[in-house]
């Protein structure tokens, strides 16, 4: 008796056990796993969108990626009363090599690297009719990614030798497991910038011609046009800005206001202009980590921002009093100078518009006296007519007022106060173009997680 | 409840009849102190084996003994065994409480097992020791009354994060919290708050409803845990009804709350003087980098911005700015109040006991908007439905409501509003309204967000309905052995529903109103099967043994939906928003499958040995490591048992102790293992998934072996006993995100890399100092304890200002720049360079460049040393129990020194008092260096911003008054006790901020490794109530 019931009592135990084996295979299900991924055409699609998706992180064309840049360049145009230290930091041209913002860049572009990466390598899996498109947009926004690195964590293309000069990692292959392989050393300037141009010139070629939100084959001109300029390439910067201009693909929107869309001051999604030729689109849909930093930094609060940087009056003394490019600066409730072209809190991140394009040819003809697509003069005055601006004649267009035009057209959109400065060797604020304190240094989390790392000079 | 495991235990022992008995004695078995009848006293006849009985609820007892019979021995936990003579038919018994304690029976994982016998090192508190503490959570009440146990609450915010560290932290960034273990059912006790700023999961459990809490500390009480035990475990039992007549007790306490400190900043006449200063210093500076043509420009240029900034924050004004003033810090409190009332009836009989208890709970927290309520009630009930079979449950089911204030570094935060200006009048007299309601002016008036403004514009509620409980069922099998089936269930379901409101646009950026709703669900199931074997042959070898099975499954569903755009601030739901601007849902789920056994031995009480062994398996673990075994073994030798000790009128008790065993840490990440693809990507309403995580199949628990030696010493019959244990915890494989090359495009990978060791001691002392009429006693405990990691493969972890985890330090070191002080020449804040030249010297030089300064250690943020005291008084009816907790040697950074204390050099944030020092002229010789407005000057993280955090605190006081039974007779109660409570009533440190115990929400739900920081974090509520308890 005794022995059956210790029987039964083990018996019931096991059985109670038993059934619990099979419950330590639990799959994950908010995510999937890696080898499950990346399987159809679809899949592929995905993961291009994705890489669409980290490119809108807010460290970069979220707008940190061109608020930046400014901010170490600006200090006479602007008032920084910003309290995020890291940020003050690049206002005051001392950045630590812990700086969590220049960090952050460095992160998001390489995950922006990888998504494009895993997209080139399973090219294999896209049919024949969408081949093209998606090696093409990957390539695009490895190439536009690229070229931002550079600039940032590399010295200036013209200061001394890019071939020696170091620029970032280059990763050409998607991450799946940890080895010695994850461990690259810098590439030089010249390098980042070849792999650069080899992605955009590839994109250029494979893209279509189509007009959507997704990068098409006059992106990646346009882009191409901005990297020739920062090289002084100035006969190939032409070619790509004139790809663009004479295609009418696109059109400068009538009133220069209306390029920077905020339909009855609601913060709400708005479409690209005809004006834009690429533009990371902001929604309320692109959940954490995402949003309009130039908002943030530029808008007051009134328009979601915390309004930490306001415009100096001494800036819109360069304007012609008839230039309704003015209207893009006012005082706010409380007597504050704004730019508001970002005050659509889900405004656009332009990332490259006609009018740069104009402002490239002109400047890259007059340095090489030519008048490649278009007479200088008549490049400027379509901006200035567009504008309300009087016209400059052809003997005062001269490079000086190109630049200046550049100041009255972009400022505060693509860190071009930076990267202007930096390609005319004028001081990036108080530093010299080529000092050592206007390169971001590598994060430190970097150069401790990868000892093949080199610092910059400086750091 | 520890009676009646044992009248179990003692059941089947007696429970045999023997054949030819001839008399029949009766008789009732009484408690000395006070007559009470004493139920389920075992009674056995001396020298005669197999007779015996056990009284009933109403104390008497019948037994038949044979004519041989001389002497019955009455023997009940907790009290002296009394022998009595038979001479007569009727014996009635008195016994006397054992003052020793060392038969207490004491619940140690599935099972109990004897204090004297115990060869593991478990501290325990008794509900004694925390009833009726005026508080939110047991934690709290607990806090400085076990030794090695420290607790530290984030904050002063209700029912949110508290840290509880059971002999230092184990683990860098798995969990560091003890497994908590209510009734045998592991509690979920993982912080479901959807911000960045945890609550507490215990904050649903009335501590009023426990009975007792062990916390496992060594590996030999521990291990039977396994892979779940590296970081202690906390072992609740719940109060349970005792057999006689029905007992009704009822509690009610009001009361009221205010900060225990506060922290002083500058009046508006101190704070226009140094912001005028700041614009002079800022000047200078420009006008040196050139910025300037002339001086005067540049000093000319400032002023005006200055003044244009003291319009604007004067609301206004365009003059006299300092004719307001407003002490903007005592605008984040509130007053307090606080009711409680806990009703519960218990009793039984021989067969059936219950417990039926319920608590309704209201505070208001000292931050204004601040509020938590709790109902909650308890069912446990135990039946012998046959005589080999006892079934029970012990069921908890409550509702609590806490309305939380924004996290700590929000600029909603209540305390975040001592960054506005005291110019800045708290009623705009523009508007007649509150400073920063007008959406126009608001965008930069008040200097920031007025976190009032949330008061009445802005509600976040989380409702949290939760059940926990158990059935079980023990059969006695056979003799000496009895199987035990436990299922428990712990769910919660948890509702948080959030609104903020237009004028928080500031806050929120959200014009037209921001609203979120949140649900998770957990469920979370305990199956526990095991045998227990109990036996001692013949008089000297006593067996104790265990063997079982567990298995544990916990799922936790969430969806989050949030709005914006409603029409009115009269509509809060987001059924009203033009905007649903995020939705989700998400589902993660944990299993563990595990084995355990234990073996303790004992040769006449005198020689102990134990031995126990856990298998454990994990759906968490990477597919190459799934199963973990945790084996431990301890030994103890009871000195006092021996012959040369015995007799002994001094030393009552003496036994030496030491245990060696392994435990594990599973607490990480669900999937933490997976190589993952998140879908989470889209792009413009277009669907795309991202690559997410990084691979590690290798992946499993993080081991933990720890040594520990004891001894325990009792002197006058046990009126004076002394605990002290050393151990070392040393940890491998420690789980890690370790920082991996971000040109993979993932920052972190888990893996098992990291090495570190916890060493310390315990001490604890208790005495009865008097005994008589007037009585005394006194508990004490100190713990020190020494945490240092010793591998992490050279890296250096961190993700904040100052923490880090570096080799050969202790986790979460501080480690930065080194401050300097002040260049008297020119106000310079100075760093040291702190460089190494190539032979090892360091280079004490000063600098004024920041990035020149190397980063240093510059100090610890847990306390070396930790401990508390406790007074208990008793004197005719008054009784006065007083605690005293404190923690030593540790550092506090004041992550927001960088705004307050920042000699004016980042805006225009109010400063705290100490920075009126600043540095004015060549030659001062200061720690605050020149104000300059932005220009950081000296605010970088640094050690400027390190202070010493040691502190004593009068945690609670209870002053007690027990009206006289003949009083009470009359009105037919049976007790009456009117009592005061306080508690935080006063702090003694040298810490300059609102509170030493600390660390600010958001940075502690971020990183384990984070501590110690101090963000606008509220302080510790000093709360008094008044109550009453009676008893009928």
């Amino acid at each position: 008796m005794k022995k059956i019931k210790i029987y039964i009592t083990a018996f019931s135990a096991m059985l109670l056990l038993g059934a619990c084996n099979k419950e330590l295979n639990l799959n994950p299900s908010d995510q999937i796993e890696a080898d499950k991924a990346i399987l159809t055409a679809t899949d592929v699609q995905s993961t291009l969108i994705g890489a669409y998706n980290r490119m809108s992180l807010t460290d970069l064309y979220g707008g940190r990626v061109f608020l930046e840049p400014d901010l170490m360049a600006t200090q006479t145009y602007i008032d920084w009363s910003g309290t995020f230290q890291g940020l003050t930091q690049m206002v005051s041209q001392q950045i630590p090599v812990d700086n969590t913002f220049v960090n952050a860049i460095w992160l998001d572009a390489y995950r922006v690297i990888n998504q494009t990466n895993n997209v080139l390598a399973n090219l294999d899996k896209v049919g024949a009719a969408d081949k093209n498109s998606t090696e093409g947009q990957a390539k695009f926004l490895r190439g536009l990614v690229y070229f931002e690195l550079v600039r940032l964590f590399g010295k200036s293309w013209n200061d001394g030798d890019p071939t020696a000069n170091l620029g970032v990692p280059i990763v050409l292959t998607p991450t799946s497991v940890i080895n010695s392989s994850s461990y690259p050393s810098r590439s030089t300037v010249a390098q980042v910038y070849t792999q650069a141009i080899n992605d955009l010139t590839d994109a250029e070629t494979k893209l279509g011609k189509g007009i959507s939100f997704y990068a098409n084959s006059y992106a990646a001109s346009a882009i191409l046009a901005r990297v020739y300029m920062q090289q002084g390439q100035y006969a190939k910067a032409i070619t790509e800005a004139t790809k663009v201009i004479s295609s009418n693909a696109y059109s400068l929107v009538p009133v220069y206001t209306d390029e920077f869309p905020f339909p009855n001051q609601a913060a709400v999604h708005v479409d690209n202009t005809s004006e834009d030729i690429f533009a990371i689109q902001l929604t309320t849909q692109l959940g954490t980590g995402v949003t309009n930093e130039l908002n943030t930094f530029y808008a007051s609060s009134e328009f979601g921002g915390r309004g930490d940087i306001t415009i100096k009056e001494s800036f819109l003394n360069q304007f012609n009093s008839a230039d309704t490019r003015l209207d893009i600066y006012n005082e706010d409730s409380d007597g504050n100078l704004r730019c508001d072209k970002f005050d659509n809190l889900y405004g656009n991140i332009h990332v490259i518009r006609l009018a740069e394009l104009y402002l490239i040819r002109a400047e890259a003809n007059l340095r090489l006296s030519t008048t490649t697509g278009a007479r200088p003069v008549d490049d400027i005055n379509v901006l200035r007519k567009r504008a309300g601006a009087p016209n400059l004649t052809v003997g005062t267009t001269t490079i000086a007022n190109v630049l200046k035009e550049r100041i009255l057209e972009l400022a505060f959109e693509g860190g071009f106060f930076f990267h202007d400065a930096k390609r005319l060797k004028q001081n990036v604020g108080p530093s010299a173009f080529d000092a050592n304190n206007v390169v971001f240094p590598i994060p430190l989390n970097e150069t401790n997680a990868n000892k093949n790392l080199v610092q910059n000079a400086g750091y | 409840m520890k009676k009646n495991l044992l009248t179990i235990l003692l059941l089947f022992s007696c429970i045999s009849f023997v054949l030819a008995q001839n008399r029949v004695i009766t008789g009732k078995v009484t408690d000395q102190k006070d007559g009470s009848p004493l139920p389920g006293v075992s009674v056995t006849v001396k020298g005669i084996a197999g007779t015996g009985t056990q009284t009933g609820a109403n104390g008497t007892y019948s037994l038949s003994v044979p004519a041989s019979a001389k002497v019955l021995v009455f023997k009940f936990l907790g009290f002296k065994e009394t022998e009595a003579s038979i001479n007569g038919q009727v014996i009635n018994a008195e016994l006397v409480q054992d003052s020793k304690q060392l038969t207490e029976v004491v619940v140690v994982g599935y099972g109990t097992q004897k204090r004297q016998s115990i060869t593991g090192s478990i501290a325990s508190v008794s509900s004694k020791d925390i009833q009726e503490t005026p508080v939110t959570t047991l934690e709290q009440a607990i806090q400085g009354k076990a030794a090695g146990v420290n607790i530290q609450a984030n904050n002063g915010k209700l029912g949110q994060g508290i840290k509880i560290s059971i002999r230092g932290t184990a683990s860098i960034t798995a969990g560091t919290q003890p497994l908590i273990v209510v009734d045998g059912v592991v509690l979920n006790n993982s912080d479901i708050s959807s911000t960045s700023a945890a609550t507490n999961p215990l904050a649903d459990i009335n501590f009023n409803d426990v009975a007792d809490v062990q916390f496992l500390k060594d590996a030999s009480a521990s291990a039977i845990y396994g892979a779940r035990a590296s970081n202690g475990v906390m072992l609740i039992t719940t109060k349970k009804g005792k057999a006689g007549t029905a007992k009704i007790d009822f509690t009610a306490q009001f009361g009221k709350s205010n900060p225990s400190r506060h922290r002083e900043f500058l009046n508006s006449a101190q704070w226009l003087a140094m912001e005028e200063q700041a614009g002079v210093g800022a000047a200078k500076q420009d006008f040196a980098s050139d910025l300037y043509p002339t001086l005067d420009d540049a000093l000319a240029d400032y002023k005006s911005y200055v003044e244009g900034k003291f319009t604007t924050y004067a609301a206004g004004k365009t003059s006299d700015w300092g004719t307001t003033n407003t002490d903007w810090e005592k605008q984040a409190f509130q007053s307090a109040p606080q009711s409680q009332y806990d009703l519960n009836v218990s009793g039984g009989n021989d067969k059936t006991t219950y417990f039926i208890g319920g608590q309704y709970l209201d505070q208001k927290g000292i931050l204004v908007g601040n509020h938590f309520k709790r109902m909650s009630g308890r069912i446990n009930l135990t039946s012998k439905v046959f005589t080999d079979l006892e079934v029970g449950m012990n069921m908890n089911f409550s509702h609590s409501l806490n309305e939380r204030v924004d996290n700590d570094n929000s600029f909603g935060t209540p305390l975040q509003v001592v960054a506005l200006s005291p110019i800045t009048p708290i009623i705009d007299p523009r508007s007649g309204l509150l400073s920063g309601s007008l959406p126009g002016a608001a965008s930069s008036y008040p200097l920031y967000y007025n976190p009032l403004l949330n008061v009445d514009n802005s509600y976040y509620h989380t409702n949290n309905y939760r059940t926990l409980g158990n059935i079980y069922a023990n059969w006695d099998i056979v003799k000496h052995l009895s199987f035990r089936s436990e299922f428990g269930v712990d769910q919660t379901n948890s509702n948080e529903d959030s609104y903020s409101g237009r004028l928080t646009f500031r806050n929120t950026s959200q014009p037209n109103g921001f609203g979120e709703n949140t649900n998770t669900t957990i469920i979370h199931y305990t199956v526990n099967n095991y045998f227990t074997y109990k036996n001692t042959f013949g008089t000297d070898h006593t067996l104790d043994a265990t063997l079982g099975t567990s298995y544990e499954y916990s799922r936790n569903n969430g969806n989050d939906v949030k709005g914006q755009q409603f029409p009115s601030d009269a509509y809060k739901q987001i059924a009203s928003a033009a905007v649903i601007s995020g939705g989700t849902s998400t589902q993660t789920e944990y299993s563990f499958v595990s084995y355990f056994a234990r073996a303790n031995y004992a040769y006449q009480s005198k020689y102990l040995l134990s031995v126990s062994g856990r298998t454990d398996a994990s759906s968490r673990f990477g597919a190459n490591n799934r199963y973990g075994f945790f084996p431990a073994g301890s030994v103890g030798w009871v000195l006092s048992q021996e012959e040369f000790l015995k007799n002994s009128n001094t030393l009552s008790n003496l036994k030496l102790k030491a245990s060696y065993g392994l435990t594990g840490n599973a607490e990480i990440p669900e999937y933490a293992a997976f190589g993952l693809f998140s879908g989470d990507a889209g792009y413009n309403g277009v669907p795309g998934q991202r690559f997410y995580q990084i691979a590690n199949p290798n992946l499993k628990w993080e081991k933990t072996t720890q040594f520990d030696a004891g001894l325990e010493i009792g002197f006058f019959n046990n009126r004076l006993n002394a605990s002290f244990d050393y151990y070392r915890k040393n940890t491998r494989d420690g789980l890690l995100e370790v920082n991996v090359p971000q040109t993979l495009g993932v920052a972190t990978q888990t893996q098992n890399l990291a090495k570190l060791y916890n060493q310390g001691f315990e001490l604890a002392i208790s005495s009865d100092n008097f005994v008589g009429k007037f009585k005394w006693s006194t508990s004490f405990n100190v713990a020190y304890n020494k945490n240092v990691v010793t591998n992490i493969n050279g890296l250096i972890i961190g993700s904040n200002d100052l923490n880090r985890v570096i080799e050969g330090q202790p986790i979460g070191v501080f480690y930065g720049r080194e401050y300097a002080g002040v260049d008297p020449a020119n106000g310079d804040a100075l760093y040291y360079l702190n460089t190494k030249d190539a032979s090892g010297n360091i280079n004490r030089t000063k600098t004024n460049d920041y990035n020149a300064a190397q980063n240093v250690v510059l100090g610890n943020p847990t306390p070396k040393y930790t401990g508390g005291i406790t007074n208990t008084f008793s004197y005719s009816g008054f009784d006065l129990s007083v605690t005293f907790q404190g923690a030593f040697g540790n550092k506090i950074y004041n992550g927001g020194g960088q705004y307050m204390s920042s000699n004016a050099s980042n805006g225009f944030d109010n400063q705290t008092i100490d920075q009126l020092s600043y540095w004015k002229n060549p030659g001062d010789i200061t720690n605050v260096p020149e104000p300059r407005l932005f220009y950081a000057n000296g605010t970088n993280p640094s050690s400027r911003y390190l202070s010493g955090g040691s502190y004593v605190r009068c945690k609670t006081v209870s002053l007690g008054y027990n009206i006289p039974k003949d009083i009470l007779s009359k009105i037919k109660i049976d007790r009456a006790r009117l009592f005061v409570n306080a508690y935080n009533l006063f702090l003694i440190t040298k810490y300059k901020g609102w509170d030493p115990e600390v660390n600010a929400d958001f940075e502690a739900a971020d990183q384990n490794y984070n501590l110690g920081v101090d963000f606008y974090s509220a302080p510790q509520p000093r709360t008094i109530t008044f109550g009453v308890n009676i008893g009928l």
